[in-house]
Formats: C-alpha cells, structure tokens, sequence
C-alpha cells in the first residue's frame, strides 16, 4: 500500500484569479478517488498541474515519494502517472492502432511493449478498450463514445500506476457510460490506482468509494460518497444556501 | 552451384515482393527503370546539355521539396527558411572545394552535416513556436541569413552579393552527372518514406497531429522535433551541396533566396502534403512547366502561373496532384488487364 500520490498545499493564481487554493490530500496505491466540484471549481486545473501541464504557484506534488512539482510532462507520464483530457483528444490522422502506438512508443510504454511487439501490444489494449474491431480506421469518424475509449487505451499504453481521468462521462449517452465505467472498474481491479474527476455527483456516486469535494479552488469534504453527499458545504456549493437535497 | 544462387537472389524479401507486384511498387519501379534508361535514349548535344540538364535540375529539387515534406508534412513543422539549408550546403561545399580543395564527394557529405548543424540551430529557438508563428520564425531567420551574407563581415570572405564562381560539376558528361544525382535521389526518397512510414515516423505525426497529446503519451516531443529538423535537414542539405555544383556558383540570392522555400512548399503541395513521393511530382510538374513557359517565351509569367496553379490545386484537390492521379492511373490499369 502506501501514499502514491500526495499534493500540499497547491495553489495556482492566474493574474489575480486564485483558480486552485491550498488544496492538500493525498492518494493510496490502488484506490479508486473521485474528485468533484460544481464547473469552474478548479478540478482541471489540478489535474493540470498534478501531470505537469501547469505550474503550481506554490505547493508540492509527489509521486511514490518523489517530487514532480513543476516537471514536464511527458517524464511524468513515463514515470506512471498518466491524464486523459477532459475534451477528447486524438491524433486524428493517424490509424486507432497507431494512436495507442505512439504511447506504447514512449519509454515506459515500450519497456513492456517491445516484449510482445508494439503493434501486438497495441492491439491487446484495443481489445480491453473494445475497440479492437476499429483498428484501421482514423478516429475521426468514431462516435464519442469510442473516443472516450481511445482516450483510456492511450493511456493504458504507457503502462501507468496513477490514471487521471478528466471528466470521462461527459457528453456520453447513458449506454456508452455503463461500458466506460465498466471498463475503469475492470483496470481498476487490474491493479490500477484510478483518480477521476466529474461535476455530476450521481454519476462518480456508485463508482468510486472515496470522494474529495472542493468549490472555487478551495477543499471542502473527503469522504464516502454518501458523508460528502450530505455535507452541508458541499450542498450549498452545488445548490446554494437555504436549500435542501432529496 | 549456380542454380542456388539465382535462386537466392529471386528470394526477395517478401513485403518486397508484394510490393514489386502492388500497383504503386510496380509503378515506382517502372519510373525508377524509365528515369535509369533515359539518357540512353538519345545522344544529341541539345537532348544531352538541355533535356537531361533539366532532369537533373528536377531530380535535385525532389530531394529539396521532399525534405520539406518531411518537416511540414510528416512532423507538422512548417518552415518558411527551408532554403537556408540549402544555401548553408552550397556555401559549405564552394568553400571547401574553392579554397580548401576538398574531393566533390566528400564535401557534398560535409555540406549536409553542415545543413544538419543549422538544422539545429534553427529548431531550438522554433521549439516553442507554432503554426504560423514558426511559419515566421524560420522566415525571419532566412532573412537574417541573407542579409549577414549580402552586407555583414562575412560577405568580404564570401565574395558579398556576388558569391563564389566557378565550381567544378559533378562530372562534365551529362549524363553521369544525371545518374549520381538519380542516385542520391533514389536511395534519399528511400529513406524518407521508409522513415515516415516506420514508428518513428508514427511519432512525428502524432506532434503534428496533436502535440500536447503526443506529450500526455509520455513522448519527448521536443527531442523528436529536432530529429525531424536534423533529418531534413540533411536531405536539404544533400539537395543543397548538389545544386551548388549543378549551377557551379554559390551566391547569396540563388542559394538563400526566398523563392527557394517557396519551391519546396509549391511543389510539395502540388504533389500532396505529408506523400512524400508526391514531391517528386510536384517538382517534375513544376520544372518542365517552367521550361516550357520559358521555352514558349512566358518566361516573365512564371510565379503568376505557378501562383494561379497552387491556388486551382489548392481549392480542388487539397490532398496535391499524387493521389488522384494515381487513383485514375489504377483505373485505367484495372481496365487494360480487363478487371
């Protein structure tokens, strides 16, 4: 077990806007954490600055005790910690395959990969995404919810420790929801720690056991998704004040 | 003895068997044979010192529009100064073979690691600069470039605006000086599509494709961006040092002037962005085009042609010249064997 991932203090200010506040919270290897907050609250911003695409203005990040403050991403994702973004992104001229390809081409990715062979290996994480069928074709004349799953299996070619997942329910239709939270649940019984964030609370509800809450950059609750459900903070930020929560 | 020879030789690799026998392979390979064959075909001094001349012209602008292609088109770097690596190569090679009578060959080599150099220091100050701002970037520096050379100190040592006259040809025959560079071509479009098409090539085109993406999968984008500069670098540079024999002179505005990159990008977008062969056509295209204004006395009208013909191109067939045509090629081709 252990801490994999622990954030102090972080604060990121955007020429007078405090965007993330002091936040501090730390992550188990193998847990499976949501991160909410009504839109705006700052969860991407520090998803951002946890991968390495933003600099904190203060605080620490470390990942399996060492510290990656301020590194760039791509040595982050090549030590085991790896995002998906919130809007979807593909390389949209390139074959599925090879979008899985250029992770599995990356040095974590290839320490594992080059055992199988690259192109093999690329296909067993299309299988587990269920896109193995898709293979050949470019990703965009794929339905979203297919580039929901694109987003993961790139991921997963890096092989990592730590998986982000920005918002990865959003803009899907109910159906293609089921088989995405199917799928993190599967990689997160293989042994993967999950962190992922959503403004919807019923969604990560059912999903993840653990739930960190913050409102405008600052946090507000930790806990089980039902204590953090029925914390009083935590109603106002999404409801207002005055006001109940069924 | 023999017989198992023979037969060793006919026992191709296989991907090169299916590929001789595929429309495309069987197609590049017809045109490698013609282009080998050609200065065969006649011996006239006016066919000799006019047709071949301009093959050769055409064969060593492939190599520039095609390193272009690489850059632009596989790793999504658009270079405006593209000709900077050519003018680099020329001027290296005319030094070395001017003043400090260096072999032909081994300078042409010098010129494009000297081009690799440049290719270098050009890309790390453009690794931060995107689309049309790297499109700027690399402008600006061809200008620099051209100016140090015309008006600095440099241009005392150089010969100015003049340049260094005088250089040897590849060879004085016509036609050998057509082979070797038939041969630098050949074996460069080689390495160029085999590149583009390897893994390594998968990695360039996901940083032009998406390149915070390419970074979320964990590549180094900006050691994989100064390979594609250093790479194309070299081609351009290869083009670079031929050219300046071709021409036998170096000078500031035929080997560092502005209209080269523009050739390199106007041919390799008549042939298809990112085909890399397609550059080889664009520059065909784009050479016996010129010869025959110029021939027909159009010569003024050159660039406007060319500018109307970019823009036709442009608007009808954003993908370049190459993949139509060989679509309506492979019609015809299914036709003929009645398939």
């Amino acid at each position: 077990m252990g801490v994999i991932l622990e954030v102090k203090n972080l604060t990121k200010k955007f020429s007078g806007l405090t965007a993330v506040n002091d936040m501090s919270f730390e992550i188990n290897r193998g847990e499976f954490v949501g991160l909410i907050g009504p839109n705006g609250a700052g969860k991407t911003t520090i998803f951002n600055m946890i991968s390495g695409f933003e600099k904190p203005s203060s605080g620490t990040i470390r990942f399996n005790g060492q510290d990656i403050t301020g590194m760039k991403p791509f040595k982050i994702v090549n030590l085991g910690l790896v995002r998906t973004f919130q809007l979807v992104r593909s390389f949209k001229y390139l074959s599925i395959l090879d979008n899985i390809n250029v992770s599995c081409l990356s040095r974590r990715g290839k320490k594992i990969a080059k055992e199988y062979g690259i192109d093999e290996y690329s296909s067993t994480i299309l299988a587990s995404v269920g896109l193995v069928d898709k293979a050949r074709i470019p990703p965009i004349i794929l339905p979203h919810g297919d580039l929901r799953k694109l987003q993961i299996g790139k991921a997963l070619g890096t092989n990592p420790e730590l998986l982000l997942l920005d918002e990865p329910f959003s803009g899907l239709s109910h159906e293609e929801s089921v088989s995405i939270t199917n799928l993190i649940n599967s990689l997160h019984s293989d042994g993967v720690t999950v962190f992922v964030t959503g403004h919807v609370l019923r969604e990560l509800m059912h999903l993840v056991p653990r739930v960190i809450a913050m409102h405008q950059g600052k946090f507000i609750a930790d806990g089980s998704p039902r204590d953090v459900a029925n914390n009083k903070i935590v109603l106002e930020a999404y409801l207002g004040k005055g006001e109940g929560f069924a | 003895m023999f017989n198992r020879a023979y037969k060793k030789i006919l026992q191709l690799p296989g991907y090169l068997k299916i590929w001789i026998k595929s429309f495309t392979g069987a197609l590049t390979v017809f045109c490698v044979i013609g282009l080998i064959l050609l200065p065969f075909s006649s011996n006239t001094p006016s066919f000799q010192n006019v047709m071949l001349r301009t093959f050769t012209y055409a064969m060593i602008f492939s190599i520039f529009a095609a390193s272009w292609d690489f850059l632009a088109g596989i790793a999504g770097q658009v270079s405006f100064g593209h000709t900077i690596f050519l003018g680099v190569a020329g001027y290296i090679c005319a030094i070395l073979v001017k003043f400090l009578l260096f072999p032909i060959w081994i300078s042409i080599f010098i010129g494009a690691f000297g081009a690799v150099l440049f290719g270098l220091i050009i890309g790390v100050p453009c690794l931060r600069l995107k689309g049309p701002y790297l499109a700027l970037g690399t402008l600006a520096f061809s200008l620099i470039i051209l100016l140090i050379l015309i008006m600095g100190s440099l241009s005392e040592f150089l010969y100015g605006g003049a340049g260094i006259p005088a250089l040897p040809r590849l060879s004085t025959n016509p036609t050998i000086e057509y082979l070797y560079v038939l041969a630098f071509m050949v074996i460069s479009f080689i390495i160029l599509i085999r590149l583009s098409k390897s893994k390594f090539g998968t990695i360039l085109k996901s940083i032009r494709d998406d390149d915070t993406g390419s970074r979320a999968s964990g590549i180094n984008i900006t050691r994989y961006k100064l390979y594609a500069y250093m790479i194309s670098g070299f081609f351009a540079g290869i083009a670079g040092s031929l050219y300046a024999f071709y021409i036998t002179a170096v000078n500031p505005s035929g080997n560092f002037g502005l209209v080269n990159s523009f050739f390199a990008i106007i041919m390799a977008s008549l042939g298809g962005i990112a085909t890399i062969s397609g550059s080889a056509l664009g520059a065909f295209f784009f050479v016996f085009l010129e010869y025959i204004l110029i021939q027909a006395g159009f010569g003024n009208w050159v660039y406007l042609i060319f500018a109307i013909i970019l823009i036709i191109v442009i608007r009808f067939a954003e993908h370049g010249l190459l993949k139509p045509i060989l679509e309506r090629l492979k019609d015809l081709w299914d036709i003929l064997l009645g398939r």
